[in-house]
């Protein structure tokens, strides 16, 4: 076994023994992953109840109210439009209609007082909308057939979607929505628990002096450090993949409305997600030990990787909102690290790995990360860095 | 054999310019004797060692450790060192076995050899008792074994001591003590930095007392006596590094 592995085996085994690292690097992820799962899954669940909820009518009960009780809804009466007003103020009604009489013309105009500032009750109101519309178009073509018009001509222009497969099969709205964030993040505070004690904890507590005093050479010491950590990172972020398949198979509360298509995550999205995430780790060990060895004692450096865990949070966030976007399928944006790594593990995600955005991404990734390893080298070789005096 | 010639080391400090921790120190220990490096806290003892050690590289002069030059041999001196400190830590989450273990290992002993030496310097410092439990659980008499049995390890001809008993109880030290003895009696070079005059009297053959980076006086501690005609090592010492009341506290706010 080579000097860098010796260092790198001391440094995992320390490592995974530590409670920072079982609890920070590897549970985390996997329990954020299970409780996003069940958050999304919740959300969704109630914003469908929302559609259906319980809607009051004023005045006499009309016979619209079997329309909304087929849709779902629970139909209930206020005797007034002002005492439904009052609940609304209340918060105690989502949605009150006042049901006017029909005009000369026989149209019924329904008022819906709502909350505008109440997410809930825009849902009621759509639902409603969704309801009345197939009675509209039942009552439109029963007019026109006894005019002798064809259905068509009420609709000039008629839209039918057609959905196209585009790539493989992939993994959820939601999961693409919220996955690839995690991924990138838990690449780099995976290790941060542990960077300040790998080089910055060793000076503190004088056991670096030790490990320089043997015959192993400072670039293996620094190269043991950083694949020590680099594999922890990776695992770190591998957790969050465990976790969605963790909440995947144990059919958890928001389980069946985020896994509507199976687990999502397939054989060639993770491959792909291993291969972004290879240069990744590495790039992050990097610097994480560079930062390690630059400060003094692991205070110092928690401070330092406090202020860069911004600089990676910062594009993960974007790569969420990526998909407004056009920006996720132009070749420069494989340029940009984090956020590079970010939309192609979105992308593979999605089924539509794009192979030489990949390429760009893993070129960009390795290309830093030998940046990365060439500073953290140099400082871990400055006798005024590492011994200070 | 330890061998320094005009060894020198400046740091530089963007605040206070040029610093001489070292400037110009020669020193020559042998096998079988045991030599001490005698100065107050900051007079350059460390720096020497750490120079020795190649932990650090000379501004000037040179050095050579077994025969082998510090800059150009700087791996095979390491190879031939050992190095104990009470400042130095062991690895909190690594049990004693594993950190004598992994030292074997960085040191490039055979899976054979490393068993055979593990077992000897286990058995000699009684560490089998406590072999499997972490360091972090360890009292300092044991952590301070275990220190011994990874600077002992490799069997290497030279051996360093940085101020080893500073802040341990009688009994640890004196385990200490009979140690360096013993490592002087199997005829390695010992160089023991210390500032406790007593332990110099009872180990040393040789001294040097470094003051503000630059050696004072040389030789036995006996020498040191005649020279100051002191009868104690202490008041020798005193008046080898000019010590007037106050003079240590006026230092320290104006170095």
């Amino acid at each position: 076994m080579n000097d860098t592995m010796k260092i790198a085996r001391k440094e995992l085994r320390e490592m995974f023994r530590d409670k920072r690292v079982k609890f920070g690097a590897f549970v985390m992820p996997i329990f954020l992953i299970l409780m996003m799962v069940q958050l999304f899954g919740f959300i969704i669940g109630a914003a469908k109840g929302a559609v259906k909820s319980t809607i009051y009518i004023a005045g006499i009960p009309s016979d619209l109210s079997k329309t909304f009780e087929t849709a779902g809804m629970t139909v209930k009466t206020v005797p007034t439009v002002d005492e439904g007003i009052k609940l609304v103020k209340e918060e105690q009604a989502k949605l009150v209609l006042a049901v006017k009489p029909p005009t000369s013309e026989g149209q019924i105009v329904i008022e819906a007082y709502y909350d505008p500032k109440q997410q809930m009750a825009q849902l009621a109101l759509s639902g409603i909308a969704q309801a009345l519309a197939k009675d509209n178009k039942t009552v439109l073509a029963k007019i026109l057939k006894e005019k002798g018009i064809p259905e068509s001509a009420a609709e000039h222009i008629k839209v039918i979607p057609k959905q196209v497969e585009v790539g493989a099969k992939g993994a959820g709205e939601l999961i693409v929505g919220f996955l690839p964030y995690m991924i990138v993040l838990f690449a780099f505070s995976g290790g941060m628990s542990m960077a300040a004690d790998l080089v910055a904890g060793e000076k503190d507590k004088n056991t670096l002096e030790t490990l320089l005093i043997t015959p192993v050479g400072r670039n293996q010491i620094v190269f043991g450090k950083v694949l020590a950590l680099a594999i922890v990172c990776f695992l770190s972020s591998f957790s969050c993949v465990v976790g969605l398949f963790l909440a995947s198979i144990l059919k958890l509360p928001g389980s069946a409305e985020m896994f509507k298509d199976g687990f999502g995550v397939t054989p060639v999205a993770a491959g792909t997600i291993i291969l972004l995430l290879l240069p990744l780790v590495a790039m992050f060990g990097s610097v994480l030990i560079a930062i390690s060895s630059y400060a003094r004692n692991p205070r110092e450096a928690q401070t330092y990787l406090a202020l860069v865990n911004f600089v990676v949070i910062l594009p993960a966030v974007f790569s969420q909102v990526i998909g407004l976007t056009d920006l996720g399928s132009k070749l420069w944006i494989n340029l940009i690290p984090v956020l590079n790594s970010a939309n192609n593990i979105r992308n593979a995600l999605l089924g539509k790995t794009d192979w030489t955005a990949v390429l760009i991404t893993f070129g960009m990734s390795a290309f830093l990360a030998s940046i990365a390893i060439w500073v953290a080298v140099r400082l871990f070789n400055r006798e005024e860095v590492l011994v200070r005096v | 054999m330890v061998r320094t010639l005009g060894l020198k080391k400046y740091f530089k400090d963007p605040k206070t310019g040029t610093k001489k921790a070292v400037d110009g120190i020669d020193i020559e220990a042998t096998p079988g004797r045991i030599f001490g490096l005698l100065g107050v806290n900051g007079a350059g003892k460390t720096t020497v060692l750490r120079m020795l050690s190649t932990v650090l590289k000379p501004t000037e002069g040179s050095g050579s450790v077994a025969g082998l030059d510090i800059v150009k041999d700087a791996a095979k001196v390491r190879a031939s060192i050992g190095f104990m400190s009470n400042s130095t830590a062991l690895y909190g989450r690594l049990t004693s076995k594993e950190v004598i273990q992994y030292f074997g290992t960085l040191y490039g002993l055979s899976e054979q050899r490393l068993a055979e030496r593990m077992s000897y310097v286990m058995d000699k410092l009684d560490i089998h008792e406590f072999a499997d439990r972490y360091c972090d659980k360890l009292s300092t008499g044991q952590k301070q074994r275990v220190s011994i049995a990874r600077t002992i390890l490799h069997d290497p001809p030279v051996l360093f001591f940085d101020e080893p008993t500073a802040g341990l109880d009688v009994v640890t030290s004196q385990t200490v003590m009979e140690f360096i003895e013993e490592a002087r009696d199997l005829g390695k070079t010992v160089i023991f930095s210390t500032h406790i005059m007593s332990e110099v009297d009872r180990l040393c053959d040789d001294v040097a007392v470094i003051h503000d980076g630059v050696v004072v006086a040389s030789g036995s501690p006996d020498t040191m006596k005649q020279m100051t005609g002191e009868r104690s090592l202490e008041r020798a010492f005193l008046q080898l590094v000019k010590f007037q009341a106050g003079y240590v506290s006026a230092k320290q706010a104006n170095p």
